[in-house]
């Protein structure tokens, strides 16, 4: 019986151990993971949103703002079942709501006692899956094996992959172009033109069966190409040249990258190397304009002016704009280069694709030294050669110096040590550079003799020897030095705040109008013995602006005998001031700082350099003085020679800035990257865990982070990253690029969402062909050239355009590609063919970018009025990439042809036909301008209407008109003019879309 | 020449301007919904060329069928207009304590600072308004003000993209972008979403808070500008000397016959139809648009309720009340013809950029200079406008939202201004669906943050109500860009129960 009892207890032990470890194993295996995908990116220990965690089981008990989560055993009375099931549950917030099957295993689990491992805290899971099409490794797939009837239509492994699916969807090929179709579509996605009419008859008369393939190649190498395709890139990367957002200010040196774009397409430039370029030029290939024009990349985007430049990085504000701004760079890189959306993991860690917030983070990590700003460079590189020759010369020899140095002071003893001294003081005064912070400005007044005064506590008693007092200096209406300066006005001193009584006057210009001196301080001896608590300047006739009148000033000094700045810091009280900090302040008429000031201490500077000679004199024996001689005039060789060199140009870039005011940038500190922490929930406010640069774990046998030494300097991060994303193991790079070439090529790319290659976007339509164009590109020079020459010479691209009802039944959306394409042309494209039909188009290549617009009230918020342009301006006759792009508010006739939105990432452009593009061509004043020149050049072309008809039409069209078109269009055009009927031709169907 | 007939789908994708895309996707059945699941940009040929459809709209029935919202640009203060602090009136002039570090744009923190103007008690409700708010008295019992707003940054521009299109940064459609795409147009002949602006110039970001952005671009908001020689961009011909009355028929035929001939020989594109169409539609929209602008034929009583019977031709050069009551009122009547006749969305602008003189609502030197004269010019506009739709029937289904992109301090900028406050502000909204004489979420006494700060109300409310009364769920209404599926809401929102009536 004992022997029973015991058995049975055993009995009852073991079954309660199994059951223990097989309750253990569902909430792991069941209801773990569910908590962890669903719910912790809220409810969790840091963030407790609605006060409730489930990262852990007395979390739970504990429960939220309405009490426990859940009743061990009773589902009936768990808050957490009433929030998770029913029709409309409310929970999870995000996202679809919980499967049954999920809420039924939860039910299980808490009626079963909602059993939790001891000590088990679940996470906030991150996605580590990596199968996924796009993570896989990169390896070049067998060609597919066709019928021996399609493999002779194969030109290239292209038309395998291609005919291979089109014959698996019950699909057939289509016939090839004709030639002319084929002429005009080339043209169009090469060069972004349209044939003129003797290129179109010289192409026509070839009989050279390679006539095709010599005229992909001649496209290949225009000029023109890089141009065209530059604009898809700079699709991609938002370029445009304004900062955007409020103030939209202009971005005069951005430029520079986009012609490094163009140069790099023309030179068929690798693709590596095109890519290490743009995130680290000017580390990996040092000395040369394109390493330096091509960080125009990491800048490309918008720019929040008042975020950083009005508000300081100490501030919530200041600090939430810089992050924002670091977004947008990793956003960029990880878009353009990767086609993967990382930036999903600002908040919460990537929701479908492996990328944790720490991955993000890290991608930030990178760029959190460098800031957007003008950069130096020569576009020369023999010039840039020579510079950096001179300047490490010149370091050499001021090394010499510092030695010398030494041996002077020993000889010039206390003496020297003393002027020294002072001379570094002032050396340290100066320069200041130029500060936000302007001075006092009083109200705007509608009349010129309004009186106004600001005064100085002193805040008792004081002597006074001297004044001193400065005008402003502000660009605003481009008035500048001596802003404000009152016309008449006076200064006096008093005992009484009020200036009631005894009341001394120091200074008197209210009798005749005082000429404005600018930024020069004025200095005033005070009658001997003068002595005031309070001074005061009373404008009497104040400084004229465009319609108004104010009283402006920016520093006012009061001297004692002793040469003490009594005014320094104190309170300043004033009749009214517009206080508009930081510019305008009562504040900054005694801070001591003032436009110009390092060039006070000039004065001094000079006397005491002249001492200082003196005393070198006096104290160095001649062996020394000869050492000095020549050791200064190398120096001063090395220097004119510096000087001798052509200026610098700017790049707007991703840089290390180092600014003054409230833009300071990371320069100051050696370009120190500033620290980048995990926010949660991406806020600010929310600092967590330190990160250091890094990338996302995608390549195997590469760790996420960038192991660098702890000396290494912020560029090497830019460069590890650089080197990753074009390391040959990096699955998504040559994947990423080969697709966004087919697409411009095709109109749709083999992934239709060329950013994103992560869950959310599309798959692959014939993945093995993806591969092998990734793999063939990788391994045979990286060279685009090639590629694009592959897929232009294919049977696939040749296809004619031509509809079919019974494959459209299959296939409407023609992802298969059982025939071309028509495109529509996009903007640049419509705009360069109408200039190039007018025969007003201007070819200069590269440099500034013409206007389209005409500028107004460029010291604030700058206005760009469109509709102000003159469309005969022959600067605006230039290729449409040459376009000066305003990013918050764009050029509408562009936009209406739906050209990209610089404010975006641009994978794809949308394509719309309504009423306002409808509009924009027919009435826009480019378009009619345009319609009149090309009537111009068509009546030059033919002596009857009917040959000019004919002219036009070759032009704009590329073929001839038909018996019909000539009979209607030459009616019209007799009995309304050319110019209608030029205005008729560029509006129609066949100009604007490309079979 | 043979005249195709137009197909029912290149038919309804052509009007972009016309038949909404709920149209579309219930006329289309399969066709739509197949198109949806693919990426919703437009493929090269796709089945729709101009309407991509939409997943799911009009997911109730709505209570409003259009929206006029009236835009504050620079940061209109709520203490000023709409929520009346008599704590201010005791403690004016004292040193002010905000018991916490506060962190303001301009770093100003003076004194508190108590309105310049006197309040009043109007309606049934016994609504406070300042004096210069005070023509809207008699609306308050159909209007529900939103005392609790809070913004995330005292930067105008981040501020207003986030007000105007739910997010900080450029690059996402307008609230009036989302609507056209969820509900379409309801004429064919005039856009679906118009944007009146400040006629001085743009708030911050201008056009970005009116862009389509990723949206198909006939949902972007098109500028009007009234009483111009071309209101709409290229609405006619500038320059051109050479085009007639009877060259431009003529070329319009011409071009039809044309272009007929050559998609003749080009099946299957509907794109070749829509452009066809897009010519027909621009040349009713030639026609439509300036009757709809032109004000000569309002009555005089019409004129005065909106204020436009002052008689001046010329205005003084110092902002004044009769100005800025032509300039907002002349708006609110536009958008009243503009939503007569079928307009979906209407957005009105008060004050442009930062310029000199201001000439916008950011008043940090001098309140009573800027606030006076254009929060008058606003309200009898805005009351004017409320009366109007009332009377004509059209205030039960349409949303007025009066909004700007943060308050400002109750304390003092100087002696006479005020700073940023993001940490709370006043929206209100009145007429379809929502529930009048109401003050939603009390701000505390000083109206620096709202009285219970762990529930304030965000933008994301607003926009989810406002789609809610639409009769649209705001997390449904969606569209797929760069791997995530984007809402006006973000991931956030809750419909404002207490609004609604």
């Amino acid at each position: 019986m004992l022997n029973l009892r015991f058995n049975f207890v055993l009995l009852v032990m073991a079954v309660s151990a199994v059951e223990v470890r097989a309750a253990d194993a569902d909430f792991r295996r069941d209801i773990a993971p569910i908590f962890e995908r669903r719910c912790l990116s809220c409810h969790n220990g840091a963030e407790k949103k609605g006060k409730l965690s489930l990262q852990t089981e007395k979390e739970v008990l504990d429960g939220g703002e309405n009490g426990a989560a859940i009743e061990p055993g009773k589902p009936a009375g768990s808050l957490l079942l009433d929030y998770i099931s029913g029709d409309k549950p409310e929970m999870p917030k995000k996202g679809p709501p919980l499967k049954k099957e999920e809420v039924a295993l939860i039910r299980d689990w808490i009626a079963a006692g909602a059993k939790w491992p001891a000590d088990l805290a679940l996470l906030d899971r991150a996605i580590a899956d990596t199968n996924w099409w796009s993570l896989q490794t990169l390896v070049r797939p067998p060609l597919p094996k066709l019928a021996a009837e399609d493999e002779k239509r194969v030109r290239n492994p292209i038309d395998a992959f291609i005919l291979a699916k089109v014959r698996e969807k019950q699909l057939a090929p289509s016939a090839e172009a004709d030639k002319l179709t084929l002429l005009r579509r080339l043209y169009f996605d090469v060069i972004g033109l349209p044939p003129s009419p003797e290129e179109t008859s010289a192409f026509l008369k070839d009989q050279d069966s390679r006539a095709y393939e010599k005229l992909v190649d001649r496209l290949l190498e225009s000029p023109r190409y890089g141009e065209r395709w530059a604009r898809h890139w700079l699709d991609v990367v938002h370029y445009a040249d304004t900062h955007g957002y409020d103030k939209d200010k202009l971005r005069p040196n951005a430029w520079p990258y986009r012609d490094y774009v163009i140069r790099s397409l023309n030179q068929d430039k690798s693709y590596g190397q095109f890519v290490r370029e743009q995130l680290a030029g000017d580390v990996l290939y040092p000395g040369s304009a394109d390493g330096i024009t091509a960080l125009g990349f990491i800048a490309a985007g918008p720019w929040d002016f008042v975020g950083h430049a009005e508000v300081p990085e100490t501030k919530i504000d200041g600090m939430a704009a810089r992050n924002l701004d670091r977004d947008d760079m990793v956003t960029a890189t990880m878009n353009a280069f990767c086609s993967t959306t990382v930036q999903c993991a600002r908040c919460h860690n990537h929701k479908f694709d492996p990328v944790t917030m720490e991955d993000y983070y890290s991608l930030q990590a990178v760029f959190a030294a460098v800031d957007r700003a003008d950069k130096a460079y020569d576009a020369d590189p023999a010039v840039a050669d020579r510079r950096r020759k001179l300047t490490s010369g010149l370091k050499d020899l001021k090394q010499d110096q510092e030695e010398q140095d030494v041996k002077i002071r020993e000889a010039g003893g206390e003496e020297l040590a003393s002027v020294e001294k002072r001379l570094a003081e002032l050396s340290k005064a100066g320069p200041v550079g130029e500060k936000p912070e302007f001075g006092y400005h009083s109200n705007i007044e509608p009349r010129q003799d309004a009186v106004k005064w600001v005064q100085v506590d002193l805040g008792k008693s004081t002597p006074i020897e001297r004044l001193i007092y400065v005008g402003c200096h502000d660009d605003f209406n481009k008035i500048g030095a001596g802003f404000g300066f009152p016309v008449r006005f006076k200064i006096e001193a008093s005992e009484h705040e009020t200036f009631a009584a005894n009341v001394v006057t120091l200074v008197d210009q209210t009798q005749a109008d005082f000429l404005n001196p600018g930024v020069v301080p004025q200095e005033v001896v005070a009658p001997k013995g003068t002595a005031a608590r309070y001074v005061r300047i009373t404008a009497t006739k104040l400084a004229p602006r465009q319609n108004d009148f104010i009283f402006a000033i920016a520093e006012f000094m009061v001297l004692t005998p002793g040469g003490e700045n009594m005014a320094a810091g104190k309170p300043v009280t004033s009749l009214d001031s517009i206080e508009a900090p930081v510019r305008w302040s009562r504040k900054n008429l005694v801070d001591g700082y003032y436009y110009g000031i390092k060039s006070a201490a000039i004065g001094e500077t000079a006397k005491l350099t002249e001492k200082r000679k003196e005393i070198l004199e006096r104290f160095l024996n001649k062996e020394l003085k000869l050492e000095i001689r020549k050791l200064a005039e190398a120096m001063k060789e090395l220097e004119d020679a510096l000087a001798a060199l052509p200026p610098q140009q700017q790049v707007y870039a991703g840089t290390i800035h180092t600014g003054s005011g409230t833009f300071v940038g990371t320069g100051a500190s050696g370009g120190k990257p500033r620290e980048i922490h995990i926010l949660l929930r991406g806020d600010i406010k929310r600092p967590d865990k330190l990160v250091g640069p890094g990338t996302i774990p995608i390549i195997p046998n590469l760790p996420p982070r960038f192991d660098l030494p702890p000396d290494h300097k912020e560029g090497d991060r830019r460069a590890a990253l650089a080197q990753w994303i074009s390391h040959d193991k990096n699955p998504l790079t040559w994947r990423s690029i080969v697709n966004r070439v087919w697409q411009y090529h095709f109109g749709r790319g083999l992934v239709d969402s060329a950013g994103d290659f992560g869950r959310m976007g599309q798959l692959p339509t014939h993945p093995e062909l993806l591969d092998w164009l990734a793999v063939e590109f990788r391994d045979d020079g990286q060279s685009l050239r090639k590629l694009h020459r592959l897929i232009l010479l294919s049977s696939t691209y040749r296809q004619s355009s031509a509809h079919n009802e019974a494959f459209a039944k299959i296939d409407a959306g023609n992802q298969f590609l059982w025939r071309a394409n028509r495109r529509r042309l996009d903007a640049e494209s419509l705009r360069d063919a109408t200039l190039a039909v007018a025969g007003k188009l201007d070819v200069t290549m590269g440099g500034p970018g013409y206007w389209d617009f005409v500028l107004e009230k460029p010291e604030h918020s700058p206005h760009y009025e469109y509709d102000k342009m003159d469309p005969d301006d022959p600067k605006t006759h230039r290729r449409s990439i040459y376009r000066f792009i305003v990013r918050s508010a764009p050029d509408p006739f562009m936009e209406c042809l739906d050209c990209a939105d610089p404010s975006q990432l641009v994978d794809k452009r949308n394509e719309t036909q309504n009423a306002l593009s409808a509009l924009a061509l027919l009435n826009n004043k480019f378009m009619l301008r345009m319609s009149e020149h090309f009537a111009a050049r068509a009546t030059a072309a033919g002596k009857t209407p009917a040959d000019q008809i004919t002219a036009a039409f070759r032009l704009a069209i590329t073929r001839d008109p038909t018996a019909e078109e000539l009979r209607e269009l030459t009616a019209y055009a007799e009995q309304h003019g050319m110019a209608n009927a030029c205005r008729v031709i560029l509006n129609l169907n066949e100009f604007l879309f490309v079979d | 020449m043979i005249e195709m007939p137009l197909s029912r789908r290149a038919l309804l994708a052509s009007l972009g301007q016309g038949f909404g895309s709920l149209a579309l996707a219930s006329l289309l059945g399969n066709d739509a919904r197949a198109d949806e699941q693919s990426n919703s940009k437009t493929s090269p040929t796709p089945p729709l060329s101009v309407s991509p459809s939409p997943t799911r709209v009009l997911h109730h029935p709505a209570k409003a069928k259009r929206v006029v919202q009236l835009f504050m640009s620079g940061a209109a203060s709520h203490v000023d207009l709409w929520d009346y602090k008599p704590m201010l009136e005791r403690k004016h002039g004292q040193a002010s304590d905000f018991g916490e570090k506060v962190e303001v744009f301009q770093n100003g923190l003076g004194p508190w600072l108590k309105s310049p103007w006197k309040w009043q008690q109007y309606g049934k409700c016994g609504k406070n308004l300042s004096e210069i708010t005070a023509p809207l008295g008699p609306c308050v019992d159909e209007m529900a003000f939103v005392h609790n707003m809070v913004g995330k940054t005292g930067v105008h521009s981040q501020a207003t993209l986030l007000q105007a299109t739910g997010f900080q940064t450029p690059g996402f459609p307008g609230m009036g972008a989302w609507i056209s795409y969820g509900l379409g147009s309801l004429n064919d002949n005039l856009p679906t979403f118009v944007v009146l602006p400040d006629h001085r110039g743009f708030g911050p970001s201008g056009p970005k808070n009116w862009g389509s952005a990723f949206l198909p671009a006939q949902h972007q908001g098109t500028v009007i500008r009234p009483g111009t020689a071309n209101p709409i961009a290229d609405l006619f011909p500038t320059g051109g000397k050479f085009i007639t009355k009877d060259s431009e028929a003529a070329a319009s035929s011409l071009m039809k016959k044309l272009n007929k001939q050559h998609e003749a020989t080009r099946p299957g594109d509907d794109r070749l139809e829509a452009r066809i169409k897009s010519y027909e539609l621009a040349a009713q929209m030639q026609l439509s648009a300036p009757e709809a602008l032109d004000l000569s034929g309002e009555p005089a009583h019409i004129l005065k309720l909106y204020g436009l019977d002052h008689g001046k031709t010329q205005f003084d050069k110092e902002i004044n009340e009769v100005e800025e009551t032509d300039y907002f009122g002349r708006k609110c009547l536009v958008a009243r013809r503009l939503l007569e006749r079928g307009v979906r969305f209407v957005q009105i602008w008060s004050g442009c950029d930062n310029g000199f003189p201001r000439r916008n609502w950011d008043s940090h030197e001098e309140l009573h200079r800027d606030h006076g004269p254009l929060a008058l010019g606003m309200s009898r506009g805005a009351a004017a406008l409320i009366a109007d739709l009332r009377q004509r029937g059209l205030l039960d289904d349409t949303l007025v939202l009066w909004t700007t992109e943060f308050g400002r301090m109750p304390c003092s900028q100087g002696p006479n201004g005020r700073d940023h406050n993001p940490f709370v502000f006043t929206n209100w909204l009145c007429g379809g669906g929502i529930r009048g004489g109401i003050s939603h979420g009390p701000s505390d006494e000083w109206g620096y943050r709202p009285l219970d700060r762990e529930n304030p109300t965000q933008v994301y409310d607003i926009h989810a109500t406002i789609l809610h009364l639409l009769g649209i769920d705001h997390t449904r209404l969606t569209f797929r860009t760069s791997g995530i599926d984007r809402r006006l809401t973000d991931v956030h929102g809750h419909v404002i129960k207490d609004l609604l009536a």
